[in-house]
């Protein structure tokens, strides 16, 4: 073991380029929340954490290039590793990342303006905000299964320290229960995770003595050797214990709390980004247990657990009352389709939930983004309160209308596509029950979404906060600019992803496809 | 004179047992604390055991940071943190489960522990100080997560969250020999911060709520 740490300090002298710049991508945050720390000036943190942000999506970039040229990469002696599975992860995280600082510049503003937070409030808003950005952005560039956990624990801590920002009685209570709920859940997949490692320990003496056992590319190498005894044990753990994180049902009960009462900017980051990190984590293990077992038992209990997760959304759903939390819930379907597509299988199926994981976390924060704004406008979350959008803010109606009619799943948007994708393999698959089942929950949902989005975008205009005159609300602009300008980003994505799939995001899915190849026979 | 592997390693896993009972047993926030006090010393012995008997030099630092850490830091910022909350809060005085009722389901979930360990490890090689602790950790994890579900006051259940990383931590080392010392330090700054944003929000709790019942944290729900 100390000398895995030599030869990662060694390597962190005389590195290769792209292990550097998996090293400063991740310095940057850190580096933004250093200099937040120091400035403590609300206007200099707005500016540090959107420079963060450019800077980590410009690196990262830089780091799918080099995943496309060169396959996969590792750093910090192994602790660190990057390829085009980890890489599909990352690029959501430092595009929304981005846009979530872009708009948080309007969206805390405003709210400083409204006196619901004050400077310091935002200091430590963005200095969470930036420790939140670093320790999602550390998960997909883990070989080390246990720095991911450690990493995966953290952006429970940051993200309960970011609700708790609010101190009213509902951001406590939802803080409580996610930092209760989400811990247990880890504890049981850390659990899993040791006993992976103790599996591959006892088949690879040279992983146990150079202490990389619990690296997922000695796992995965080992993957057909494991006992099977043990492996069906841990998988299960980590299903359970990521799955929690990762908001599938029956596990998911903190998360509309938790997404429903952090400030919008997070919510979108919670649920667009941070639970691809959780489902993340589960199918790396996915990966390795179907290679020791076969993949019909751990697929199996994907598609239960993806049609569970479906079915509670939907009805969840269809009766909500309070927007963000209608987001939340469909957080919880997406996820689910992502774990049903992986149930399902085969070339389509990986590639389907792949695509979806990305589409996903481009949609859910337009719609957060848009909701955010609209709720400070009409000065409520409950929908039946919200009317006529698309007259008193056309701009944000707008967006929020597509940003709806996408994460609904209608064409030409791009989660149609994807969802397409997935029903394609499960047919294709020979699972016409899963897939019956998927298409009446997804008719279910997308009725449910129309039934509040149509009243609140369209309607004669009424709600709490519309009735004050214009001249005594402190500046109201609609949502802002560098709030429009985030979602116009956002946008314009969900639009030429629902006709296309670009070709460097084809190579890149395609090569992630064949990670998945390593476990799991049939492709 | 010369004290046999097997009487060290029986004496210190009825320890660790006996303390979490302890936890079970009592109602007051003092007794949870020293109970779960006793017991990370007893898990930094050991954890000096097992390194001991392996000779990592790793597992002997992983047993001084849980002496230093679990024994000393945490108890000490829980009790500094909940100092100014009234001594009402501090009391388990109506669990969901008795306390009679709590311990003999406590007791069964031990023996479920070794049961199980016993049916999917015992085939595989493991040496005697796993065999012995393997059992001890999953009872630990177990009744952790029983004291959580079962009791009123939120800082039962932050009692009940470290018994539950105790167990984890054990079964860590016996299994493993433990994962590397960065990924253990990694772990224990995981629990420490955890600590400390849990004792913020039950400070903040306890100013806004009349009390850190569970029941009232119902507002947010679906109807």
């Amino acid at each position: 073991m100390l000398s895995t740490l030599v030869a990662g300090l060694g390597a962190g002298a005389a590195p290769s380029g792209w292990s550097t710049l998996v090293l400063t991508v991740l310095l940057t945050p850190a580096a933004a929340l250093v200099l937040v720390t120091l400035t403590r000036n609300r206007r200099h943190a707005e500016a540090i954490t959107v420079f963060s942000g450019i800077l980590v999506v410009v690196q990262t970039l830089g780091l799918v290039s080099g995943v496309i040229s060169q396959g996969q990469f590792s750093a910090m002696g192994g602790y660190l590793y990057l390829d085009a599975f980890g890489a599909l992860v990352l690029i959501p995280i430092a595009g929304v990342g981005f846009v979530a600082a872009l708009y948080s510049v309007s969206y805390m503003g405003r709210q400083y303006e409204r006196g619901v937070v004050d400077d310091g409030h935002l200091v430590r808003y963005y200095q969470g905000f930036n420790c939140f950005v670093l320790t999602m952005l550390l998960v997909p560039l883990s070989n080390n299964m246990g720095l991911m956990w450690v990493a995966i624990e953290a952006t429970t801590l940051v993200s309960v320290f970011m609700i708790m920002l609010y101190t009213n009685q509902g951001a406590m209570e939802a803080a409580w229960k996610y930092l209760i709920v989400a811990t247990i859940g880890l504890s049981l997949a850390l659990l899993g995770i040791v006993l992976f490692s103790y599996a591959n320990t006892s088949v690879s003496p040279s992983a146990a003595a150079s202490g990389s056992a619990l690296n997922w590319t000695s796992m995965a190498a080992d993957s057909r050797l494991l006992d099977p005894g043990i492996v069906k044990i841990a998988f299960v753990f980590v299903l359970v214990g990521l799955g929690t994180k990762a908001g599938l049902a029956p596990m998911h009960t903190w998360l509309p709390d938790a997404h429903g009462e952090a400030p919008t900017p997070v919510s979108a980051l919670l649920s667009g980004v941070l639970l691809n990190c959780a489902i993340y984590g589960v199918l790396r293990f996915y990966i390795v247990a179907s290679g020791t077992l076969g993949a019909a038992l751990p697929s199996e209990l994907m598609i239960i657990l993806g049609l569970l997760s479906m079915g509670i959304a939907s009805a969840s759903i269809y009766f909500q009352k309070d927007m963000k939390r209608m987001l939340a819930f469909s957080s919880v379907e997406h996820m689910g389709i992502v774990s049903l597509a992986v149930g399902f299988g085969g070339f389509i199926g990986f590639f389907a939930a792949l695509l979806h994981i990305v589409n996903h976390a481009i949609a859910k924060p337009l719609l957060f983004f848009a909701s955010g704004a609209v709720s400070q406008r009409y000065e409520t979350k409950v929908m039946a309160e919200i009317k006529g959008v698309i007259k008193t803010m056309p701009v944000t109606g707008a967006l929020l209308l597509v940003g709806g009619l996408a994460i609904a799943g209608m064409p030409p948007f791009n989660i149609f596509l994807s969802e397409f994708m997935v029903l394609t393999s499960g047919f294709g698959g020979g699972q016409f029950i899963a897939g019956s089942l998927m298409i009446l929950l997804l008719v279910v949902i997308f009725a449910g979404f129309l039934r509040h989005l149509v009243p609140m975008v369209f309607g004669s205009p009424k709600g709490p906060g519309v009735a004050v005159p214009a001249s005594e609300r402190p500046g109201e602009r609609g949502a802002g600019l560098p709030a429009i300008l985030a979602m116009g980003i956002l946008v314009v994505l969900v639009v030429v992803l629902g006709l296309y799939v670009p070709q460097p995001l084809q190579t890149l899915i395609r090569e992630a496809v064949q990670v998945f190849g390593q476990g799991a026979p049939t492709i | 004179m010369q004290i046999p592997l097997s009487e060290i390693l029986t004496l210190t896993a009825v320890g660790l047992l006996l303390s979490t009972f302890g936890v079970v047993l009592r109602r007051s926030f003092e007794g949870w604390l020293s109970a779960y006090r006793y017991q990370s010393i007893i898990l930094a012995g050991s954890t000096a055991v097992i390194a001991y008997e392996t000779g990592y030099w790793e597992i002997y630092a992983a047993a001084i940071l849980t002496l230093v850490i679990k024994a000393v830091v945490i108890p000490r910022l829980l009790v500094s943190v909940t100092e100014s909350v009234k001594d009402e809060f501090k009391i388990e005085a109506n669990p969901y489960v008795s306390i009679r009722l709590s311990l003999l389901i406590s007791a069964l979930l031990v023996a479920l522990s070794y049961g199980l360990i016993h049916e999917t490890l015992v085939s595989t090689s493991l040496g005697v100080y796993a065999l012995t602790y393997l059992p001890v950790s999953l009872s630990l994890f177990f009744v952790g997560l029983f004291v959580m579900v079962s009791r009123r006051m939120a800082l039962n259940q932050v009692v009940g969250l470290l018994i539950i990383e105790n167990g984890l931590f054990l079964f860590t080392t016996a299994l493993t020999q433990g994962v590397s010392l960065i990924i253990e330090v990694g772990i224990l700054a995981d629990i420490l911060v955890g600590v400390m944003i849990s004792a913020l929000l039950l400070l903040r709790m306890s100013q806004t709520f009349d009390s850190f019942d569970m029941a009232s944290l119902e507002s947010l729900k679906d109807d």
